[in-house]
């Protein structure tokens, strides 16, 4: 899996690209929890790059909601290809996660 | 938040005791989200009770027993006692024939969610089969096609009902895919199975020692045959140590289906019935077999088993059944496959298994991986996610 970082208007951004699965996850895990780990509770996952994801994936993503909400921080996503989204919709997640449709408009939020 | 679970729940043994008792063990943790938990489970028998495992600092769990399988009254008492405690939301942990095995007080059980989202509090339900995929006459419930077609309409009309609950949440693809194409329901959604067992950090690696154990877990007499004692008659000459373990019960629907079987194979050596098994033994049970066999002649879409022996990296031997066969390619398991109707296919799959130890530890590692990919600790945080989101609707 391709992975970039990046901040934009403060906002902690991850980048991923290719397939987000069971054996992808354990860099992304990690990134969430140095985010954590610094206090940084707004963060963005850029998914544009993502053509394939699974459960384990999903999960790692809502476990970073959680921890984020905890700190009343939001974990936001943006640029999802449509069979990512779709995947969104048959776990109702697209209705837990706020989901952009470019980097902009999810690092707008606290801009 | 307050939350209130309607399921089964050891030692209670109806059907879904497991997933109750795992999903309620992992939920007691979540304090950052939940507040209460409230069980209404079913009457146990005189002298039984429930009692509840409690860390330092874990959300406490009520037991209210408020409903007996195959009660007519069921969906009453639960409705009333949802007012008494009035939760935030209401889990149903259900598949159809969760409240009983007649075909009346099934279908009245099964307005329950309805009936209690008619009172205001929010219901979520984690529905384990639909009845499109099931088979009547193999599930017990079938008798001549006029009846069958009668309960297949039932079966219409009481999903229509369940589909009523605010969130419906089944664990196989093809159910959502059936409940938003046939019904139009837009409350349902996909959420992982998950697994019972924590993680190690090894996959088990070595193959078991001594006889080929050969064994099969669950409720038997619906879905589950005496196929397999056939194909274990079949194997027996070139296996004559082998053993077959039948750890579980009969199915509410088919008591005394054990008995029979015993008597019809008393000829056969080596097969060993265990009756019930509780929760601390499901290891040992799982660890002691060289492949788990799953005998279905149809499937419920219960995948319960499969996540277990994943869970403690068994080799499996499936039949080629429609969503069995799909959950296993999607969820990454892997397992020998046999003709449904079969004993002679179901030999052979076992075979395939037992005297190739490099395929039963490769299959076994696969389904250890697949099975600790997502434990069910997380798919709690899934359903809480829901439920926030539930809340915050109403609010």
């Amino acid at each position: 899996m391709d992975i970039t970082h990046k901040v934009s208007n403060s906002i902690n951004i991850i980048q991923l690209g290719g397939r987000f699965d069971a054996h992808e996850v354990a860099p992304v895990v990690a990134w969430l929890k140095g985010q954590a780990e610094a206090g940084k509770v707004n963060l963005v996952v850029n998914l544009a790059g993502v053509n394939f994801i699974d459960s384990t994936a999903l999960s790692t993503l809502v476990q970073g909601l959680k921890h984020c909400r905890e700190k009343n921080g939001e974990l936001h996503l943006c640029c999802m290809q449509q069979p990512v989204r779709v995947i969104f919709e048959l776990t109702r997640l697209d209705k837990a996660f706020s989901i952009y449709t470019s980097e902009e408009e999810a690092t707008a939020f606290q801009a | 938040m307050r939350i209130a679970i309607v399921t089964t729940f050891p030692p209670g043994k109806g059907s879904l005791n497991e997933y109750g008792f795992h999903f309620v063990k992992f939920l007691q943790t979540k304090t950052d989200m939940v507040s209460e938990i409230v069980l209404f489970v079913d009457e146990l028998p005189e002298g039984e009770e429930y009692s509840f495992e409690q860390s330092a600092g874990q959300i406490p769990v009520r037991a209210v027993p408020c409903w007996k399988f195959g009660a007519w009254d069921n969906v009453l008492r639960i409705r009333r006692e949802v007012k008494k405690i009035n939760p935030d939301i209401v889990l149903f942990n259900i598949q159809f024939a969760s409240f009983a095995a007649g075909k009346v007080p099934a279908t009245l059980g099964l307005l329950t969610p309805w009936a209690v989202r008619l009172t205001g509090v929010k219901t979520a339900v984690l529905l384990h089969n639909i009845m499109e995929t099931v088979d009547l006459k193999q599930a017990g419930f079938g008798g001549s096609k006029i009846i069958e077609s009668v309960i297949r309409l039932f079966g219409n009309i009481v999903t229509r009902f369940i589909l009523k609950a605010d969130i419906v949440a089944v664990t196989i693809p093809k159910y959502v895919d059936i409940l938003v194409e046939k019904y139009k329901a837009k409350n349902v959604l996909l959420a992982p199975h998950g697994s019972f067992e924590e993680a190690s950090e090894d996959v088990p690696a070595s193959a078991p020692t001594g006889a080929p154990n050969i064994m099969t877990f669950g409720k038997f007499g619906t879905y589950k045959k005496w196929i397999l004692m056939e194909a274990f008659e079949k194997l027996q000459p070139s296996h004559p140590t082998a053993k077959l373990v039948i750890a579980g019960t009969d199915n509410p629907n088919v008591k005394g289906y054990l008995d029979g079987v015993k008597n019809k194979f008393s000829h056969v050596p080596n097969i060993h019935f265990t009756g019930y098994v509780s929760e601390e033994d499901v290891p040992k049970i799982f660890n002691d077999s060289w492949v788990v066999v799953f005998p279905y002649t149809s499937t419920t879409g219960s995948s319960g088993v499969l996540h277990q022996a994943g869970g403690f990296g068994r080799a499996v031997v499936l039949p080629k059944l429609g969503d069995l066969e799909e959950l296993v390619i999607e969820e990454g398991y892997d397992g020998e496959f046999f003709e449904p109707e079969s004993a002679q296919s179901l030999a052979d799959a076992i075979c395939r298994v037992i005297d190739h130890p490099q395929r039963m530890l490769e299959i076994g590692s696969r389904n250890y991986l697949a099975a600790n990919g997502l434990p069910i600790s997380e798919v709690v945080d899934w359903y809480l996610i829901h439920f926030q989101e539930l809340l915050n609707r109403k609010n």
